[in-house]
């Protein structure tokens, strides 16, 4: 049998337990609003850089 | 050919070595704001005849003006009143600042430098600059050019880096539909892609010249932005003072251009790069616009690099020339938001 002051014991470890969950249910969805609405990600993107010789850049320029 | 150098940094020191290494500089007077702590640079930079340096005094300032080619401002510090000098004596100036308001005070002695025949060229490192030179090289390869947007990534020596802290706190003016508006600093994050091993980067908007310069050289143009990379760290403390002392030279740095416009009556986009040390990009920049404004390759008056360099295809082959890459993006990417 458990008297009054282990059943305060409990009800403030399950408390406490209760807030925490809360606490991290916001976190996660604080967590998943941001990821949803952020912009990040690599886009895709197909293609790479040439490097250009001094030839190329002399030539291609049509004032020169 | 005999040069004035005010400012002996990391700029100035990388322009210093290349105008005595490959231009045959016959004397360099290096003026410097604290002459003590440039010494062993100077140093290495060449013999006590060839190399002197001396404080930076207005008395020092107009002696050696008296037998230079140019000089070249390559300090933190407002410079118009060395410059406004130097037009007088007619002799021509190199900037690299890519600071708005030094920008603008430059641009000013542009009626009085035209008068002269002398060239002020504002803007002379990296971005602005190298960035200026690969917009009107892809300017010119389109038939309308409409919008140009730069992003660049990373800074010179300490000076550079101060400057870039400072620049993402201050409000942006970047051309919108032809008229220039005010944006919210470090805003409006893109990811760019740069060339070379540097890859992507979060850019945002920062207060930097190259809208500016690249506006007056191109004003048909509607839309013209620049960006600079900058992590969240950089972002939440900028408004604070730095939070640890700048590197010495930053070692990873690339500039990315894209011009949008038409050609063949289609839509045409040019997007153009190059890589390199900060301060060695923006030296090599000077050094050669130096040797150009002396050789008489520049328009006289004032301006940035797009505006004063006619031949940017020239120039640009000089600078791969000496070592610095320059790439052209081939493949499609997402078209930003900006």
């Amino acid at each position: 049998m458990v008297g009054p002051k282990g059943r305060n014991g409990r009800a403030g470890l399950l408390g406490l337990v209760g807030r925490t969950l809360v606490a991290l249910g916001f976190a996660v969805l604080a967590a998943l609003v941001v990821r949803l609405r952020g912009t990040g990600g690599t886009p895709p993107h197909r293609g790479g850089w040439r490097q250009l010789s001094a030839r190329d850049l002399s030539e291609a320029s049509p004032e020169e | 050919m005999q040069a004035v150098l005010v400012g002996l940094g990391a700029v100035g020191g990388r322009a210093a070595r290349q105008l005595l290494s490959a231009h045959g500089l016959t004397r360099l007077t290096v003026l410097s704001r604290h002459p003590d702590r440039a010494v062993p640079t100077a140093a290495l930079l060449g013999q006590p005849g060839v190399v002197g340096l001396q404080r930076l005094t207005q008395a020092n300032f107009h002696a050696a003006l008296a037998g230079a080619d140019a000089v070249l401002l390559a300090s933190p510090a407002p410079g118009r009143h060395w410059a406004a000098a130097a037009v007088a004596a007619g002799v021509p100036v190199v900037s690299v600042s890519d600071e708005p308001d030094e920008a603008r005070s430059l641009l000013h002695l542009g009626p009085d430098a035209a008068r002269a025949g002398v060239v002020v060229a504002a803007g002379a490192g990296m971005a602005p600059g190298l960035s200026c030179l690969l917009a009107s090289w892809a300017v010119h390869q389109l038939a309308q050019a409409e919008e140009v947007h730069v992003a660049s990534l990373g800074t010179g020596g300490p000076a550079c880096a101060r400057r870039h802290h400072a620049a993402l706190r201050e409000a942006v003016e970047e051309r919108r539909a032809g008229e220039w508006v005010r944006r919210p600093p470090a805003s409006g994050r893109e990811l760019v892609w740069f060339p070379g091993e540097v890859g992507g980067a979060d850019c945002y908007r920062v207060n930097r010249a190259g809208p500016l310069l690249l506006g007056r050289a191109f004003p048909e143009l509607s839309v013209v932005t620049t960006r600079s990379a900058a992590s969240r760290r950089d972002r939440m403390t900028s408004w604070l003072p730095m939070l640890r002392r700048p590197h010495p030279e930053g070692t990873v740095g690339a500039v990315w251009v894209e011009v949008r416009g038409r050609a063949g009556g289609l839509a045409e986009s040019k997007v153009l790069g190059s890589s390199g040390r900060p301060a060695l990009v923006a030296g090599l920049v000077a050094a050669t616009a130096l040797v150009w404004a002396v050789r008489g390759r520049l328009r006289p008056g004032a301006g940035g690099l797009a505006e004063l360099v006619s031949q940017p295809g020239a120039f640009l082959a000089e600078l791969t020339e000496l070592g610095l890459p320059v790439y052209e993006f081939e493949g499609t990417t997402p078209a930003p938001t900006w």
